[in-house]
C-alpha cells in the first residue's frame, strides 16, 4: 500500500503545502541590522526537505507575509536558518521579526518553495549584495560539494554590513569581498567573470536591482537560460509587498483603487464589475484588457517584450500599474 | 437534478458504467463531503491506484502548486513506462521554463484580444453549421451541429482542406475514446495496448495523426503562413530550445484532439441542459448582452473533462491523511464544479450566476490553452442557434463515452423546428 491513513476522520483539515508554528532556537545579529534566526518544529520532527534557492514565507502578522531565504545546511534535517535585514525604509516586516523574534518565540512559517534552483553545471559564477547573500550560501555549498569550479564576488554597503564573511573566508581565494559601496571595483568584478560568454558556465545573482541590471547588461550575449537572478526586491526576499494604485475602468465610468495585495480584477470583481478569468496566473489570456492610457507593469507568461513595451492590452489578473493615469477599456 | 449519493463502500471511481449512466455525480457527492481525499484502488495491470479530491478548494490548490503535485509524471490514469515518458511529454507533461517556453509558443494565439479578430469569420462558420443542420427535422445533434462547428474552426486555423475534417474528427474520438469500444479498437487497458506504450494513450493511431503532423510541418517549414503549424514550426521557445520532432508530434496531437473533442461535449450538454431547463432556455434569448457571462454557467454545468492527475513529489498531509512521494492525485473538475461551498444550487442550471469562478478549463499554470477559443465557439453557436429554433425536443436515448477521463456524449437524437 503506497499511502497511509493516520486518521479516518475528515477533521483534521491541513495544507497541502508544509506550515508550522516553528520556534525561534536562536538569533544572532551577525552583521548591521542583519539578523540570522535558526528555526525548528514545535515538537522536534523533521523540516521539509529543500534545495538551495528555497525560501520560506513568514506569517509576521495577519496581514504581513514575508519571504525570506534559507541560508543554512539542507542536510540539516531539523533547522531552518534565515537572515533578516532591518531595512529602514521597509515596510515593516522586517522590523517585526527584529523586535519580536526572541528565543522560544513562534514563527509561523509555511513552505518551502523555490524559485531559484541551482542548475547542475560544472562551473559558475555566484553575485551577491547585500542580503542577497541567504540564497547564494547553500548554493555555494552544493556546489562546492559537487566538484563544480565557482566563483563568488558579493558586495555590501560596508565591511560591517556584510553577514556571513566569516564562514566565506574557509573558501579561500574563490571569494572576493567588495565592501563599501565601491561601484566601480563591483563593475571590474562583473566585467572580469562576465565579460567573455562561457558556454559551460551557469550564473546565479541575487542583489539589489542596481546590481542586477548591471549583471543583467552583462549577460545580455550569454546564451538564454545561461543566468539566474533573484531580484532583491521587497517582493522576493524581504517582501515588502506591491503598493496601492488607482485604475480607471473607462466603460464603467469608475475609478478603483488597487490595494497592494489585490489584483485589478479582484478589485474590480468586488465593485461588481463583470470580469472573466481562469488561471489567475497570467497564463491563459482570459482576462486581457485594453489598456487606453498609463503604463503598465506588465507580470503575464503571454505578451512578448514588444507587446509589453507598446502597453496596448494587459492581463488585470497579475499585471500592474507603472506610471501615468492607467485607464483600461472595462 | 441532485443526485443520489453512492455509499462510500459502492464508490468506484475505476467502474466505467457509472460514467457511462451518466451515474459519476452519485459517487462525487458522496466522497467531497465524506471523504474527501479518498484512495482508490485500481484493477488494471499496472495501475498503482490513486488519491482523488472532489472539493472545489482541494482541486485548486493542487492545480495551483506544481512543485508539489507534478504534471513531469504525466496527467491522466494511464502511467507510461518510464523510457518513453520522454517520448510521450507534450506541455501537459511539462513544467517550469520548458512548459511555459512552449505554451507562450501559441498562448498569444489564444488570447482574448486576440481572438476577438475571428469572432465574425467563426460566426460564418456556425451559421453554415447550422443552416446545414436545420435542413432536416431529425437529426443528431452531436454529429450535425456540436462536432461540425469547431472541426471547421480547426480546420481553419491549421489551414487544413475540409475534406480533412472527418478525418480529424475520427482522430479524436479514437485517442478521447480510449477506454470506449465503440471508439478505439485498442482499449488504453487491454492486452494489445501493451504494444503500444510509447504512444499516446498507447493507441496506434496515434502513428497516423503523427505522419499527418509531419507532413504538415514539413510543407510549412520556413513559410510565412499564419495557421498554428507554421506558427509552430517557425517560431522560437522563449527559453532558445528549439521545438524537437518529438515536441512537435506531441503538441499537433494535442491540437487534433483537445480542439475538436471537448468543444463538442459542452456544446451537447449545454443544450441538453437548456432543454431540461427552458426557462433558462428564455433567459438566454432575453439577456443575449450578458452571453459571455452566461457561458460560464453552461462551461460549469456541463463541466467535459471530468478529471487530469498529478503526482506528488513529496509527503503531504491533507484531511488527516498522507499523499506519500510518487502517488497520484485525481482532481475531479466536474465534482468541484457541484461544490455547493463553492456555488448555490450547483445542480441548478442559473445562467445569471456570477461570478462564476469554476473549474472547467483546471486552474494554474495548465489552465487549458484553447479555453477562450472554447468560449467563443460556445457563446456564437447559442447566440446564432437558439434565435432560429421554433422548437426541439429529444427524441431518443442520450449515448455517452465509456470513460471516466471525458463527461462525452456520442449521440443526442432530437428534432428541430427552424423559425
Amino acid at each position: 500500500m503506497s499511502h497511509t491513513a493516520t486518521t479516518d476522520t475528515a477533521a483534521i483539515e491541513s495544507a497541502v503545502e508544509f506550515e508550522c508554528d516553528a520556534i525561534v532556537e536562536s538569533r544572532d545579529v551577525v552583521a548591521d541590522d542583519l539578523l540570522v534566526l535558526t528555526l525548528r518544529h514545535p515538537d522536534g520532527l523533521p523540516l521539509p526537505e529543500w534545495a538551495p534557492g528555497a525560501h520560506i514565507d513568514m506569517d509576521l502578522t495577519p496581514e504581513i507575509t514575508r519571504q525570506y531565504s534559507l541560508c543554512g545546511s539542507p542536510a540539516d534535517r531539523f533547522a531552518y536558518r534565515v537572515g533578516v535585514l532591518n531595512a529602514p525604509d521597509g515596510r515593516g516586516g522586517s522590523r517585526f521579526v527584529h523586535e519580536n523574534a526572541s528565543r522560544g518565540s513562534t514563527m509561523h512559517v509555511r513552505g518551502p518553495r523555490n524559485h531559484f534552483p541551482l542548475v547542475p553545471s560544472p562551473r559558475y559564477v555566484f553575485i551577491a549584495g547585500g542580503v542577497g547573500i541567504t540564497p547564494i550560501l547553500p548554493m555555494i555549498a552544493e556546489a562546492n560539494e559537487a566538484g563544480s569550479d565557482w566563483t563568488l564576488a558579493y558586495g555590501g554597503r560596508s565591511a560591517s554590513s556584510m553577514g556571513f564573511t566569516d564562514e566565506l573566508t574557509a573558501y579561500g581565494d574563490r571569494i572576493t569581498l567588495l565592501p563599501g559601496d565601491d561601484i566601480s571595483a563591483m563593475s571590474a568584478a562583473l566585467d572580469e567573470r562576465l565579460g567573455t560568454v562561457r558556454p559551460d558556465t551557469l550564473v546565479y545573482a541575487c542583489g539589489p536591482e542596481g546590481l542586477l541590471t548591471a549583471v543583467e547588461a552583462r549577460c545580455a550575449a550569454w546564451p538564454a537560460g545561461a543566468l539566474h537572478v533573484e531580484r532583491f526586491s521587497p517582493k522576493v526576499i524581504d517582501g515588502a509587498v506591491d503598493s496601492e494604485f488607482e485604475v480607471e475602468l473607462a466603460r464603467t465610468g469608475i475609478t478603483i483603487t488597487v490595494p497592494a495585495d489585490r489584483s485589478i480584477f479582484d478589485t474590480a470583481q468586488d465593485n461588481g464589475v463583470s470580469v472573466l478569468g481562469s488561471c489567475h496566473e497570467g497564463i491563459c489570456g482570459t482576462c486581457e484588457t485594453v489598456v487606453l492610457s498609463g503604463e503598465v507593469d506588465h507580470r503575464d507568461s503571454i505578451l512578448n517584450d514588444e507587446e509589453r513595451a507598446s502597453n496596448e492590452t494587459m492581463m488585470i489578473c497579475v499585471s500592474r500599474w507603472k506610471s501615468g493615469h492607467l485607464s483600461i477599456d472595462l | 437534478m441532485q443526485p443520489t449519493p453512492i455509499p462510500l463502500t459502492d464508490v468506484d471511481l475505476t467502474n466505467l458504467d457509472y460514467f457511462e449512466h451518466d451515474e459519476a455525480w452519485g459517487m462525487f457527492e458522496t466522497l467531497r463531503s465524506e471523504d474527501p481525499l479518498h484512495w482508490q484502488d485500481e484493477l488494471t495491470s499496472d495501475g498503482r491506484g490513486f488519491w482523488s479530491v472532489t472539493r472545489f478548494d482541494d482541486i485548486e490548490r493542487v492545480n495551483k502548486d506544481g512543485e508539489t503535485f507534478t504534471s513531469t509524471q504525466f496527467v491522466n490514469l494511464e502511467e507510461p513506462p518510464e523510457e518513453f515518458q520522454d517520448l510521450r511529454r507534450s506541455i501537459l507533461e511539462s513544467d517550469g521554463s520548458r512548459h511555459l517556453a512552449l505554451r507562450k509558443l501559441l498562448a498569444r494565439d489564444f488570447s482574448v484580444a486576440q481572438l476577438r479578430r475571428y469572432e465574425d469569420f467563426l460566426r460564418g462558420l456556425a451559421r453554415t453549421s447550422i443552416e446545414q443542420a436545420l435542413q432536416q427535422e431529425d437529426v443528431d445533434f452531436v454529429e450535425a451541429v456540436a462536432a461540425d462547428f469547431p472541426i471547421n474552426v480547426l480546420a481553419r486555423l491549421l489551414d487544413v482542406p475540409d475534406e480533412m475534417t472527418p478525418q480529424l474528427i475520427e482522430w479524436g474520438n479514437t485517442i478521447i475514446g480510449f477506454s470506449d469500444p465503440e471508439l478505439s479498437k485498442v482499449l488504453v487497458d487491454s492486452d494489445e495496448a501493451q504494444k503500444w506504450t510509447h504512444l499516446p494513450f498507447r493507441n496506434p493511431v496515434s502513428m497516423e495523426i503523427f505522419e499527418y503532423g509531419r507532413q504538415l510541418a514539413q510543407e510549412r517549414r520556413g513559410g510565412e503562413g499564419e495557421d498554428l503549424i507554421s506558427k509552430l514550426v517557425n517560431r522560437m521557445p522563449d527559453d532558445g530550445i528549439p521545438l524537437t520532432d518529438t515536441d512537435f508530434d506531441n503538441y499537433f496531437l494535442l491540437l487534433i484532439v483537445a480542439g475538436n473533442e471537448t468543444t463538442r461535449q459542452a456544446m451537447t450538454l449545454s443544450m441538453k441542459a437548456l432543454m431540461d431547463y427552458p426557462d433558462q432556455m428564455q433567459y438566454f434569448l432575453d439577456n443575449m448582452d450578458k452571453s459571455q457571462i452566461m457561458v460560464e454557467e453552461m462551461l460549469r454545468y456541463a463541466s467535459p473533462v471530468y478529471h487530469f492527475r498529478r503526482t506528488a513529489t513529496k509527503d503531504v498531509e491533507l484531511h488527516g491523511k498522507t499523499i506519500k512521494k510518487g502517488d497520484k492525485i485525481v482532481t475531479w473538475f466536474a465534482a468541484g464544479n457541484r461544490d455547493p461551498e463553492r456555488f448555490s444550487n450547483p445542480y441548478d442550471l442559473d445562467l445569471s450566476r456570477f461570478p462564476n469562478d469554476h473549474l472547467t478549463f483546471g486552474k494554474g499554470v495548465h489552465t487549458c490553452l484553447g479555453a477562450n477559443l472554447a468560449r467563443l465557439e460556445i457563446r456564437i453557436l447559442f447566440e446564432e442557434l437558439l434565435p432560429r429554433l421554433a422548437s426541439i425536443e429529444q427524441t431518443g436515448e442520450i449515448e455517452r463515452v465509456r470513460s471516466n477521463f471525458v463527461n462525452g456524449v456520442k449521440r443526442f437524437p432530437v428534432r428541430v423546428k427552424a423559425k
